[in-house]
């Protein structure tokens, strides 16, 4: 279709945004029709993003296809803003859009109706997220980055209540001076190279005078400064397990992708950037985020065992995954980042269903306590709020406890990274590649750090096995009711579609480990990169006439 | 035909776990089933694995980092698939009659077959990480076995430590396999056996044995991690039979063997498998002794016939070997029958306590006969399996060493070790079914039923039958069994009951008797039932185990944790801060690039202006705490240096934009100060004075460093030529191809309008988030009451007229006049802004917020009811319509096959206004307009309803008496 | 002229950053205020100072070097509204945490 061919690059981002601006024409109180056409958007969007895959793939696995890219305007590359669609950001936008959906049809079940605005809120954050996955622009990545992080203010506090509110100016707080060093890097960044076009910048950054190069690194490093505070690196993301702890379900399953920007941004720009043909600064802050990530992993380790709420846990979790990331961008050789993606989407899938599940733990605890307490607290008694029907939940399906405790172990096994699951491939995938930097074998020595990162990586699996195992064993087996906990079908069929990935990808592992082969060989050739943007859509953008 | 060996009992899981719950027969049918085509399966496959072949499956699963599906099957592998289909399906047929109807029975036969494929994945693995996969898949599976009655607390912790123990020492284990893959440059088995020499020259050699054999030695339950071994005893009995029997402990000693080509044979093997070996077979047999449990007994055994084949292992001498495999097999029949004896007198007298029981043998005739043979052939004595295999043992240890140590540690350990296992084997068959009748038992015992005890027969008659004539029953399995292990040095041997009198058959014999009086020594001890053995009674594993979980994963994590982060605001944003400096800093230490201070060129006037804006910042920062509004004002002044700065080099867009900000800002702000609480200055003591001054001293350090730099960066950079960048293409096509002669609007709206359309987003969001947000907002108790002023107010009006607000009803009247007349004069100045947008200053965002200002000022003029009784706005209406405006613009471009947001523009006339320009970028700044303007409002509104909605609120709680109270206790001001 | 204004850029971000690092959340709110006008200076400097060089085309042939450069400036705007709508989510954020927990301090803890 063409149509599709030209445009599909920017859908993910328009589609969102069309679908938030139409619901806010409608009256809260349609909560059917908003749903409706919530869902209609969802399901457009998922398709899109498997044909962004698709076209990123190209036919054969791992056929170099030009990547797509997207002039704005139809201004020539290095003044319009570009959008570029690589397999990387392919792979993010779907899985933006499957944890999406999964956390929609979640909050269909109780949350959506928490407060006004929910449905558009969601759909800008996910315009934001691609966007800021999609663009191949500085500046436009920061309004993108903004576009998200007002929405996920907006989710955090949906549903208001003391805890909320306090979590969300901690992040709100936070992330505000993260934007601001984000702004001063990226000007610096301009004032050295008089570009923001990331492609542009990739070629400029060799050709950087010695005397400005402090100037360019020292911008950059502001820059990372941000983005290490949405991959919530220690010491910068005491925020995190708070924040996510205290938002709604499905937002919190939202949020897991939420850190994956940072990293996802940090990715992008140090390979553009400082990635091998960068001359002087190549490899700029690389080992910095090797030490950054493995501090994280251990403090992520730490919390995980020390944490009695679920919900923390699962924070502590998403520390964790984005430590092991960070090391991984660190660590910066091919054969890593392939096993870090890998990583990356099979964590975020577990531990997006986890803050799913945390929830209904928390009812199947309360042996079935009444929803009704809950939504009160969501609700908050208000004079001047209209009542919102919140029907008991009578239709508890048949076995919910077995299902919901299965979920669990399943979620186990890939957050911790045991066999067989996604999990463990993943890990496996990263430390054979830590241990055999130049393919397998090979007599170079390891260094120390590489030992350290790969007994920590292991250490950590076994860490979370302790600290999941006491959670499962305290709700499951512990507080046994007989009457069936009250799980609702749209309340477990997210968590089983999201596990249900992870044991896919455990199947399909050979595929997709080639897509993200494919897609690493892509990051650590900037070249190409650059070659691809500058060469437009089809080849020569049009140039303008004047009228 | 291997997968399928593997997949099969996967697939029979699933089925199983979608059973009825009382579908007893049909589970058992289903697993015995599937048990028996494992077998069949196994034994159609010996003739190609006979004389030292392998069959050998290969699946592509992950080719680019070598871990393929890999099934390799191989003699000792076949003998291995063999115990554990077979006693598989013995143990199916027992559970049948164990468990009870109560029981849920589809969870225990799905784990039970999930187990089951597990193991015999491991066991014919090729390929490392295959193997760990499986081993790991055994843990957790037999993690949920042993806590199948999870309402039992013993249940639940044993599991729990199972798993613990067994899952750290799987992860070891991948460790080691990823050094030996490493070393190799394979995973694969075969690669792997091939390159033994390789891997014990390697310098990774010694890291790669140490975390193999965590792996193995945890699980095989060798001291000193034996002791989750006898908390495992709260499974189910046919769990313990088959799991702690034949095949789950047995996994520890199967790799040992399966590396036992590559890796045996250094000193650091030898020392360390041979002494935990031997340490755990003494410890375990002395154990057992004194257990009081039946199934603790047997545990205990268990571990320490582990520790006999580790040991022979550990010698790493072919013959040891081979022991070593033929006592695998042994151990697995005789054990396996005993537990499932033991389970029986559990099942039927109502307890395993060693001490309750008594004289069963006329109650359970057969089962006491079976369990008496077993037990000798736990013992070790002739003509039953278990003799042959010790006696292979004690050959092995009585062989002359080198090492003198060596020399008498192991054959004295090993008669020891002999001793104690008669003695407690004797024990068993003694206390439980001899002597008195027992008294106090539940239930008077009898024989179980027949299929029941079926299993038990069979396995004993292979005891009995492989005891007397081993040549030809076990004899070629083993044969083929040793060749794919010990390959090209596969020793001579023979199975012979009689060798002659040697050194063996007299430490048999010491053993035998030895035991037999040690029995008798201790009687009276042990008739006592004191539980625990004595001397060691105080080393408990467990207990240590327990307290290192606790303390190290709980409380020091708990303590780590706290040390290491902070749920308060301050701190964070220290960090964020110090580590922004530090990334800002370190690129630049020493690399700054020459920066040339001169203050030449200033313009005093300029400098005047600065130093005014100097002033203000620093003094909004210090008034900030105590008075707001002060400090709210200078904030405006700083503001208005900013916007003169602007203005100066040449940027009147960004001072127009700026200055209107400033003024919707302020407004907002003052909105919002009514509901801060009351803050009076109040004088600390003097330690926490001290403390906040050392803090603040710290913040205004990291303050000014961050401040400076911040100074110095952008000093350096503006004294520096500009880069060769894009701006120019601007420049020269914002009029040419933007059709704008303002080219900073013009990159707003066109060459940069997707940046726009996201900036009006993210104010749309804002709005909505703010709305949602007051809609629930409740103040504070002490900021509902009217403000001071306010109720002076109203008791003068009390006082003079009775109540009506007479000074009140001209409030203003004059200003809030001219205020309703500016409303037409201030919306055409808003569209005029909006108009010259794209060739002179101004544009959508500042003519929408003028536009809002109008309303703002109604808002002042009128009060919020006056207003809305007048002209009634739907911001949420006007946010949508303005995003939907933007993007249909954006959106119209691709009609004309271009991409989004591509313009095109024209002029025209328009009587009195002059030459316009119609670029379709007008409408998209016409949509950012209507957005800014539904945003602004909103906020505002919002914020100003809330005076209004309080004294509503007001009514629903304490009288204001209190609250006046609440608003005027000094609230004290810490830093 | 450089030179003032990095001086001016410096003090406006040392009382931002000071008075984020504050425990009111009116100061945080101030502080916020005045780090982003530090911020868009900075931005704004980046493009380099011209005095009479306003990005306004005269018509006719354009000579780029009379004019500064447009771009950083298009920047700062795009700063100016976000930072203009993140001040008044922050200050609603800080209301309601005021009323909810009764006190205006950032952990909403203590008075």
């Amino acid at each position: 279709m063409n149509f599709l061919r030209d445009h599909l690059v920017i859908l993910p981002i328009l589609l969102p945004m069309a679908t938030g601006a139409l619901l806010l024409l409608l009256n809260d109180r349609a909560r059917r029709l908003k749903m409706l056409i919530n869902t209609l958007s969802m399901l457009a969007l998922l398709s899109l993003a498997v044909l962004l895959v698709q076209r990123a793939a190209g036919d054969g696995g791992g056929a170099a296809v030009p990547t797509a890219t997207y002039a704005l305007g139809n201004w020539p590359v290095p003044f319009g803003i570009v959008l570029v669609a690589d397999r990387l950001a392919a792979v993010m936008v779907l899985l933006t859009s499957i944890l999406g959906s999964c956390a929609l049809i979640y909050s269909f079940a109780r949350w959506h109706a928490a407060g006004p605005g929910f449905h558009s809120l969601f759909q800008f954050l996910l315009m934001g997220l691609n966007g800021a996955f999609l663009t191949g622009d500085l500046f436009n990545l920061f309004v993108f980055f903004e576009v998200l992080l007002a929405a996920s203010y907006g989710l955090a506090l949906h549903g208001s209540g003391g805890t909320r509110v306090k979590a969300g100016l901690h992040y709100i707080a936070v992330n505000l001076a993260a934007s601001s060093l984000f702004l001063i890097g990226a000007a610096l960044i301009y004032g050295v190279t008089g570009t923001l076009n990331m492609a542009d910048l990739a070629a400029r950054v060799p050709l950087v005078a010695a005397a400005d190069r402090g100037m360019l690194e020292a911008g950059a490093g502001l820059l990372g400064v941000a983005f290490l505070v949405k991959a919530a690196m220690w010491p910068l993301g005491f925020w995190l397990p708070s924040t996510y702890a205290a938002v709604s379900a499905p937002v919190g399953a939202l949020f897991a992708i939420m850190t994956k920007v940072g990293i996802y941004a940090l990715l992008r720009f140090s390979m553009l950037a400082f990635g091998a043909d960068a001359g002087a600064s190549a490899g700029f802050g690389a080992s910095f985020l090797l030490y950054a990530g493995m501090a994280s992993i251990a403090f992520g380790t730490v919390g995980v065992l020390a944490s009695k709420s679920p919900a923390r846990l699962a924070g502590y979790c998403l520390l964790v995954s984005s430590g092991t990331l960070l090391a991984a961008v660190g660590f910066g050789s091919q054969g890593v980042t392939t096993g870090a993606l890998f990583y990356l989407v099979s964590s975020t899938l577990a531990i997006g269903a986890f803050f799913l599940l945390v929830e209904l733990f928390e009812r199947v605890r309360i042996e079935g306590a009444d929803v009704q307490t809950v939504t009160i607290e969501a609700f908050g008694e208000d004079d001047d709020e209209e009542e919102i029907e919140v029907e008991e939940i009578s239709e508890a399906i048949p076995a919910a406890l077995a299902v919901l405790s299965i979920c669990f172990g399943i979620c186990v096994l890939v957050v911790a990274g045991l066999p067989p699951l996604s999990g463990f491939i993943a890990k496996f995938a990263l430390l054979s590649a830590l241990l055999n930097p130049t393919g397998m074998g090979g007599a170079e020595p390891i260094a120390a750090t590489t030992w350290a990162l790969v007994a920590l990586v292991i250490f950590s699996g076994f860490a979370s096995l302790i600290a999941l195992t006491r959670t499962g064993i305290n709700t499951f087996w512990m507080t046994m009711s007989d009457h069936p906990a009250p799980v609702r079908v749209l309340e477990i069929a997210p968590v089983v579609l999201l596990l249900g990935l992870c044991v896919i990808m455990t199947i399909m592992a050979g595929p997709i480990m080639t897509y993200m082969e494919a897609a690493s060989a892509q990051l650590h050739a900037p070249s190409g990169y650059h070659a691809d943007v500058f060469a437009g859509p089809g080849g020569a953008p049009v140039e303008r006439s004047a009228p | 035909m291997l997968i399928f060996l593997v997949a099969l009992p996967f697939l029979a899981s699933f089925l199983a776990a979608l059973l009825p719950s009382n579908a007893r027969n049909a589970e058992a049918w289903l697993s015995g089933l599937v048990a028996v085509c494992g077998l069949a399966i196994t034994c159609w496959l010996y003739p190609q694995v006979s004389n030292g072949g392998i069959v050998r499956e290969e699946i592509a699963w992950l080719p680019a980092p070598g871990l393929n599906l890999v099934f390799r099957l191989d003699g000792f592998a076949w003998l291995f698939c063999l115990l554990v289909t077979g006693v598989g399906f013995l143990v199916v047929l027992y559970a049948r009659y164990y468990m009870s109807p109560a029981d849920p029975v589809p969870r225990f036969f799905a784990f039970f077959l999930a187990f089951m494929g597990s193991m015999l994945g491991m066991v014919i693995s090729g390929n490392l990480i295959q193997l760990v996969i499986f081993w790991e898949l055994t843990s957790i599976t037999s993690f949920l076995l042993i806590g199948y009655w999870f309402h039992i607390e013993k249940a639940r912790e044993g599991a729990r430590m199972a798993l613990t123990v067994t899952g750290l020492g799987g992860l070891a284990l991948l460790g080691g396999m990823l050094i030996i893959g490493r070393i190799v440059g394979s995973y694969d088995l075969d690669v792997v056996l091939a390159s033994g020499n390789l891997i014990r020259e390697h310098p990774l050699y010694l890291p790669a044995l140490l975390l193999v054999l965590l792996g193995a030695l945890t699980k095989s339950a060798q001291f000193p991690f034996h002791f989750w071994l006898p908390h495992a005893m709260s499974a189910p009995t046919p769990v313990s039979a088959y799991l702690h029997s034949a095949t789950m402990v047995k996994a520890g000693v199967f790799l040992l063997v399966r590396l036992w080509p590559v890796m045996a044979g250094t000193d650091a093997w030898l020392w360390i498998v041979t002494f935990a070996g031997l340490t755990t077979l003494i410890l375990g047999a002395y154990a057992a002794i004194f257990q009081t449990d039946l199934k603790g007994l047997l545990a205990y055994s268990t571990i320490s016939h582990l520790g006999l084949i580790t040991t022979l292992l550990g010698m790493s001498s072919p013959l040891a070997t081979v022991a070593a495999i033929f006592h695998i097999a042994n151990h697995a029949t005789f054990k396996a029958s005993l537990f499932m004896a033991a389970g029986i007198i559990d099942h039927e007298t109502g307890t395993r306590d060693i001490r309750k029981l008594s004289g069963l043998f006329r109650f359970m005739p057969i089962t006491g006969t079976l369990a008496t043979v077993a037990s000798a052939a736990m013992a070790g004595v002739p003509l039953l399996n278990g003799f042959l295999s010790k006696e292979m043992f004690f050959a092995e240890t009585a062989v002359r060493d080198a090492n003198p140590f060596v020399n008498l540690a192991l054959p004295i350990g090993a008669a020891v070790a002999g001793v104690f296992s008669v003695t407690y084997s004797l024990r068993l068959v003694h206390s439980v079914f001899f002597g008195p009748p027992p008294e106090g038992l539940s239930r008077t015992p009898h024989e179980p039923p027949r299929w029941m005890r079926w299993p038990i027969e069979v396995l004993v008659l292979l005891c009995l039958i492989v005891g007397m004539i081993p040549g030809i029953t076990i004899g070629p399995f083993l044969a083929t069994a040793v060749l794919s292990v010990t390959g090209a040095d596969t020793p001579a041997y023979s199975l012979a009951v009689w060798h002659g009198l040697n050194l063996p058959l007299a430490m048999s014999v010491i053993a035998l008797v030895g035991g037999g009086l040690l029995y008798l020594a201790l009687h009276r001890y042990l008739s006592r039932g004191i539980e625990g053995p004595p001397v060691i009674r105080a080393l408990r594993g467990d207990h240590i185990f327990e307290r290192v979980l606790v303390t190290v994963f709980w409380k020091w994590a708990g303590e780590l944790k706290a040390f290491f982060s902070t749920q308060r605001l301050q701190p964070q944003l220290f960090f964020l801060v110090a580590v922004s400096v530090f990334a800002g800093a370190a690129p630049l230490a020493g690399r700054l690039g020459g920066v040339v201070f001169s203050a030449g060129n200033s313009d005093p006037a300029f400098a005047l202006v600065w130093v005014i804006g100097v002033v203000c910042a620093i003094a909004a920062a210090y008034q900030a705490k105590f008075h707001r509004l002060v400090s709210l004002v200078l904030l405006g002044g700083a503001g208005l240096v900013t916007c003169i700065t602007f203005v100066w080099f040449s940027a009147p867009d960004l001072a127009v934009t700026q200055l209107l900000v400033e003024i919707v800002t302020t407004v907002l702000i003052l909105l919002g100060l009514r509901w801060l609480p009351k803050r009076v200055q109040h004088l600390e003591n003097g330690a926490e004075k001290v403390r906040a001054r050392l803090r603040r001293a710290r913040d205004l350090v990291l303050a000014l460093v961050a401040g400076g730099g911040m100074a110095l960066i952008a000093y350096a950079v503006m004294t520096r030529p500009g880069p060769e960048g894009i701006s120019s293409y601007f420049l020269e096509n914002a009029y040419r191809l933007g059709g704008g002669t303002n080219v900073v609007n013009v990159m707003l709206v066109d060459f940069r309008g997707f940046d726009t359309l996201g900036e009006i987003t993210v104010l749309g969001i804002v709005a909505l988030t703010v709305f949602a947000l007051l809609r629930r907002f409740r103040p504070a108790p002490d900021s509902i009451a009217k403000p001071v002023q306010q109720r002076i107010q109203k008791a003068y009006h009390e006082v003079n007229f009775s109540g009506k607000e007479e000074t009140l009803s001209e409030y203003l009247r004059i200003p809030s006049v001219l205020m309703q007349w500016m409303f037409p004069v201030i919306i055409v100045l808003a569209l005029h802004i909006f108009m010259r947008g794209h060739d002179k200053p101004g544009g959508g965002f500042a003519a929408g917020i003028v536009m809002s200002i109008a309303f703002i000022l109604q808002y002042m003029a009128g009060g919020t009811r006056w207003v809305e009784d007048r002209l009634r706005i739907r911001p949420v209406i006007w946010i949508s319509a303005g995003l939907l405006l933007a993007l249909g613009t954006g959106i119209c471009s691709w009609v004309f096959g271009y991409p989004f947001m591509t313009t095109a523009f024209q002029y025209a006339e328009i009587p009195f206004i002059g030459r316009v320009p119609m670029a379709s970028a007008l409408v998209f700044d016409l949509g950012v307009f209507v957005l800014v303007v539904g945003a602004t409002v909103l906020i505002l509104i919002a914020l100003a309803h809330q005076s209004v909605r309080t004294p509503r609120l007001a009514q629903r709680l304490p009288p204001p008496l209190t609250v006046v109270e609440a608003a005027s206790t000094p609230s004290e001001g810490d830093d | 002229m450089e030179l003032i204004l990095a001086i001016g850029i410096g003090v406006l971000t040392t009382c931002g950053v000071w008075l984020l690092l504050r425990p009111r959340t009116f100061q945080v709110i101030v502080g916020l205020s005045l780090l982003s006008y530090a911020v868009n200076l900075f931005i704004f400097g980046m493009g380099r100072l011209r005095i009479n060089a306003a990005p306004v085309l005269a018509g006719g042939p354009v000579e780029t070097a009379l004019y500064t450069d447009p771009v950083p400036q298009a920047l700062v705007l795009t700063a100016i509204v976000i930072g203009f709508a993140m001040t008044a989510l922050f200050l609603v954020v800080l209301l309601a945490a005021r009323g909810l927990t009764g006190t205006d301090h950032v952990d909403g803890t203590g008075d």
